[in-house]
């Protein structure tokens, strides 16, 4: 606090030096925009993904979770990327409310499908995918696929491979049982929104700084070649951070592109980029995200290419 | 960092939220679409950190026992302190909306003849206003020739290009993350005009669209303009 104020105090005075200083460089402003842009996007969604995991906090404790679930993994992760797929919204909500659910066992790996499906397999991203690419409803149906596929391989990875001694962030535990409904609620949506919403902070900053060192039209010129051309819209899926409602947009303008390598773009971006790496070291902690994010990484990429090789072949 | 600057960090970013929300400002950042979205997520914002505050207040004056369990390693940590570099931005730097040379300029792909479907024909009238990007994707998608020999208005702000003056226009999808720059190229009788108008002044043009014809390769469309007046900059310099 004695900090807060007066940085408020200094920072209401300086205001318009600060707004002059950031209009005279044109990078700036940009990335200033570029980041307002990512941040301001993301919050309703965190903020529906916050009271998502207040409501689990209060009426869904872990023993009421593992009943509801198959008690065989396999069914578990089918069950959790179902019920993504069915519920639309946005990579940055999906992460504190997978932390919310994540549990041992079983639940562990299907909070994690749930957590790469939601985002990706839903009916919303699926219609702005159809309208983005006319004409071409083999996009839609490999996106689809791809999606459900590395959510699921990465909920099976996670339950044969994954440790839960990688999860150092844990959540304030219910310590105080005679606490009113509204009290956990608020106090879990409270928590999940601040350490998501710093993360968010990195991530935004991360996207708007690429956005202004690395120009989309850089990775463009690269990919001519399939090989090539896929590890490149891997990567630009990975430091561009958009939002999986507009993605399909930008990857239809990539127009000198292949199908391949755009299908990549729409089923990386979804499942990791700067912005979600940021959001699970905040929400599960940094040894977890280390190993889990590049993992969803090579495992999208690979899945995406398979799958556009089956069904989109050659198709430009 | 403590409990209660992590309240106060809460509060300050709901404000900032309904401030750029109520003012509008938002629209330089995402679709103005997302107008109830914000208000909501500002409004949950406000409500959770006077919430927290009051819980403080209360259980202060109750006992001092309480206090060892909010000490958790989350709350020792300076990372919070991130929150309020958007708190900045956006409740005083204010960054503008992006320019031309921030956005991705896009050329269209003319699409095969088996692909493109029929356009409702454009409104009556002698020039109906058409959006940039409504050209764009009917020159690509069009089986109808809607556009052919039709005279139309469009607006947008000038840019030099390589070979004359175009007319662009920045399109959002989502948020200003994800702009594209769309533009036409400037020809005919009035686009001497144009050439003299500095970068970044917003124009009223009356033309026809020249057919494309049959390139493999990406395009610029070609507008031939017959008449050009400059007009004021929107409030709102997107298109979506």
């Amino acid at each position: 606090m004695q900090v807060l104020v007066p940085g408020v105090v200094v920072a209401a005075v300086s205001a318009g030096a600060l707004r002059a200083f950031v209009a005279g460089h044109a990078d700036l402003s940009t990335a200033g925009t570029v980041f307002c842009g990512v941040f301001v996007q993301a919050l309703p969604f965190l903020g529906l993904g916050v009271v998502v995991s207040g409501l689990i906090a209060v009426f869904v404790s872990p023993e009421r979770l593992a009943r509801w679930l198959p008690q065989r993994t396999g069914a578990a992760i089918l069950t959790a990327a179902v019920s993504g797929a069915a519920l639309p919204g946005c990579e940055c909500g999906s992460v504190p409310v997978a932390r919310r659910l994540f549990g041992d066992g079983v639940a562990g790996a299907a909070a994690l499908t749930f957590m790469l499906a939601a985002p990706a397999v839903n009916p919303v991203v699926l219609v702005a995918t159809a309208v983005a690419f006319p004409g071409q409803p083999a996009m839609v149906a490999a996106r689809g696929i791809a999606s459900l596929l590395t959510a699921l391989i990465m909920g099976a990875v996670w339950s044969r491979w994954g440790q839960l001694d990688w999860i150092t962030r844990r959540l304030p535990a219910a310590h105080n049982t005679d606490a009113s409904k509204w009290t956990v609620f608020a106090e879990a949506a409270r928590h999940d929104f601040l350490q998501a919403a710093s993360y968010l902070v990195l991530g935004a900053a991360a996207a708007a700084a690429m956005h202004v060192l690395v120009p989309p039209v850089v990775f463009t010129h690269l990919a001519g070649h399939l090989v090539l051309g896929v590890v490149t819209m891997a990567l630009l899926a990975v430091v561009l951070a958009l939002c999986s409602e507009a993605d399909a947009f930008v990857a239809s303008s990539l127009t000198m592109l292949p199908l391949v390598p755009r299908l990549v773009f729409l089923v990386v971006g979804p499942a990791v980029d700067v912005k979600l790496f940021a959001l699970q070291t905040g929400m599960f902690g940094r040894a977890f995200a280390t190993r889990f994010a590049p993992a969803t990484f090579v495992v999208a990429t690979l899945v995406a290419t398979a799958v556009g090789l089956v069904l989109v072949g050659g198709g430009r | 960092m403590s409990r209660e600057t992590e309240n106060a960090l809460l509060l300050l970013l709901g404000l900032a939220t309904a401030i750029i929300t109520i003012s509008g400002v938002y629209t330089r950042y995402v679709k103005p679409s997302l107008l109830p979205w914000l208000a909501a997520v500002a409004v949950l914002l406000i409500v959770l950190a006077l919430s927290a505050i009051v819980r403080d207040l209360r259980r202060g004056r109750d006992d001092k026992t309480g206090s060892d369990e909010h000490t958790g390693h989350a709350h020792r940590r300076g990372i919070g302190w991130l929150i309020a570099v958007p708190v900045l931005l956006l409740a005083f730097v204010v960054p503008p909306a992006l320019g031309a040379q921030a956005a991705a300029p896009i050329a269209i792909t003319l699409s095969p003849n088996e692909l493109r479907q029929p356009f409702p024909s454009l409104p009556a009238g002698r020039a109906p206003e058409v959006s940039l990007k409504e050209v764009m994707k009917r020159v690509a998608l069009d089986s109808a020739g809607t556009l052919n020999s039709r005279l139309i208005t469009i607006v947008g702000f000038t840019l030099k290009a390589d070979s004359g003056t175009d007319l662009a226009r920045i399109t959002i999808f989502c948020c200003a993350a994800d702009a594209q720059l769309g533009r036409l190229h400037l020809r005919g009788p009035a686009a001497a005009a144009a050439a003299e108008l500095p970068d970044n002044t917003w124009i009223r043009v009356e033309g026809t669209i020249a057919p494309p014809g049959d390139a493999a390769s990406p395009v610029i469309p070609t507008m031939t303009v017959s008449t050009l007046t400059p007009v004021d900059a929107p409030a709102n310099t997107y298109a979506y």
